[in-house]
């Protein structure tokens, strides 16, 4: 994953790779096992990101994450987004999934958010924050605002719910930090990243789900 | 809480409300219930019965139009706080069921089904089209259900059987277990238990099973067109078939194909295992069972709840 060709890929998945360079690129590909995986992975990153994209939000029992949803277009929030990734290497793309959600999480929380912008969605992630999450003030942001979220609601939560949410939160917690040491010791680990971030996203998804209780009768 | 909720419910559940209305095709059913027992049956009927056991200080209320028919108690000193309904419903009947301390059950569903619950088991059978259900304290499980299946818990476990469809499936704390699947889309992902599917893997299909600290075991039929990758940290894997790897960095990190590889079979497990066998194996894999005691037993997961008891 240190050929000359690995920090164009992103370029050549977004199609914005100049044609004159893309035979030489493809014939790399060819005969390069790690550029042909690395692509695969950028691959995935997108394809999981379009998903995320495409999850409707839940409105029965989590009144508080429907109130805010009424403040975004849901079309917009289903609108499939062509991602692009201009720092093209794949731990960036990672994170960028993360962000992505996170990014969500915390317009949905904002008391006064406006639709989220093009420009928002599709920003491009900071490498020098890759496997970092607490340094991340993208990340580290959403994660405050929905902890004060809860904190506000939570006495109006059961003590069993509020163990339980604690519990599991620190079981991604130890999900995440078990995926920062490995990726430590080896940061190139496309799949560590995809998991470091996977869990990232969980941990917010979370805090949403249990945010949004505590602004519901439990 | 739960157990609370259920003393108190046998001592004042005194009064039985039956009331039945007729209904349009194209109706959907909205309950909502703060604490005890929602379940739902079907008959061949063009009508709602709902059937409650509840306080007589309660009064349930069904406002029934062309669109809806809305199920809701109320008392004199707010809102209700332990109703048991058994509801009776046309079988295509579409189903919004939502609970706090609430046990969902639902019976021979032909419509859609969305039940959610904070501190309650949901368990459905049938269901078409977009069946979603939601726990946060309590098992999830789903059988003969066809559609895009959306299945979620927090603290426990999700089993699934006999469905079709778009599958979803995830938990934060416990084992999820997908058999006789037919589906050419599915994920499912825990970060604290195992995960088992065992069903199609159909051309163009897309696969994806992880989990952070469990193991994965999945099933291959034969003649299957697919593409797998595997990567874990600090797991093994291993097959009930001969398989040849390509591509292989390490053994922890590596795909292989099989047949013409249309499909797409992702795995990923941090710490644990990941096993391919072919289907109807992976209950009999006599070697993995062995190797893997507490599969069955849930251990780690028990203890966990055996230590939330011992704390209440």
């Amino acid at each position: 994953m240190s050929d000359n060709w690995t920090n164009r890929l992103s370029e050549y998945l977004d199609g914005d790779l100049p044609a004159s360079e893309r035979p030489a690129l493809e014939a790399h590909l060819q005969g390069c096992g790690d550029c042909r995986a690395t692509l695969e992975q950028l691959r995935r990153v997108v394809a999981r990101a379009q998903a995320l994209d495409d999850r409707p939000p839940t409105t029965d029992l989590w009144p508080a994450i429907a109130r805010h949803v009424g403040v975004v277009s849901l079309d917009a929030r289903r609108a499939r987004r062509r991602l692009s990734f201009t720092v093209p290497q794949l731990a960036a793309a990672a994170v960028a999934l993360t962000l992505l959600s996170g990014g969500s999480a915390w317009l949905l929380h904002r008391p006064s958010a406006g639709p989220p912008s093009q420009t928002t969605a599709t920003r491009s992630p900071d490498l020098k924050y890759v496997g970092t999450y607490e340094a991340n003030p993208k990340y580290a942001a959403a994660v405050a605002s929905l902890e004060r979220v809860l904190a506000q609601g939570r006495s109006r939560l059961d003590t069993a719910t509020v163990r339980v949410i604690e519990k599991n939160l620190g079981i991604i917690d130890r999900a995440i930090r078990d995926a920062q040491s490995a990726l430590a010791a080896d940061p190139a680990n496309s799949y560590l990243n995809l998991h470091l971030a996977q869990e990232m996203r969980r941990k917010l998804e979370l805090l949403r789900q249990a945010a949004a209780l505590a602004g519901a009768r439990t | 809480m739960l157990t609370t909720l259920a003393t108190l419910a046998g001592l004042a559940l005194a009064q039985q409300t039956d009331t039945t209305v007729p209904v349009r095709a194209g109706a959907r059913l909205e309950v909502n219930n703060f604490g005890g027992e929602i379940a739902v049956k079907t008959w061949s009927k063009s009508a709602v019965r709902v059937t409650a056991s509840h306080s007589s200080r309660d009064r349930i209320t069904v406002d029934a139009s062309e669109q809806v028919v809305r199920v809701k108690s109320e008392s004199r000193r707010g809102p209700s706080q332990v109703v048991d309904y058994e509801i009776t419903v046309p079988a295509a009947m579409a189903l919004a069921l939502s609970g706090v301390y609430t046990d969902i059950t639902v019976d021979g569903s032909q419509g859609e089904i969305t039940a959610e619950t904070v501190q309650g088991t949901v368990k459905v059978s049938g269901g078409v089209g977009n069946v979603s259900l939601k726990s946060v304290q309590g098992d999830v499980t789903l059988e003969k259900a066809r559609g895009r299946i959306d299945l979620s818990s927090v603290n426990e476990t999700i089993k699934a059987s006999e469905i079709s469809g778009d599958i979803s499936a995830e938990t934060v704390n416990g084992d999820i277990s997908l058999v006789q699947v037919e589906s050419s889309n599915a994920e499912a992902t825990t970060v604290n238990g195992d995960v088992l599917y065992d069903g199609t893997i159909k051309d163009g299909g897309r696969y994806r099973f992880s989990t952070h600290d469990g193991d994965l075991r999945v099933s291959v039929p034969e003649k299957s067109n697919v593409s797998v990758s595997v990567s874990t940290f600090d797991g093994d894997f291993s097959a009930c078939f001969p398989v040849q790897l390509v591509g292989l960095k390490t053994k922890h990190r590596f795909t292989l194909t099989i047949g013409s590889g249309s499909a797409r079979l992702e795995l990923e497990s941090f710490n644990g295992d990941i096993r391919l066998c072919r289907p109807g194996q992976l209950a009999k894999d006599k070697d993995w069972r062995a190797k893997n005691k507490d599969w069955d037993k849930n251990k780690d997961h028990d203890q966990d709840h055996d230590q939330d008891q011992e704390e209440e």
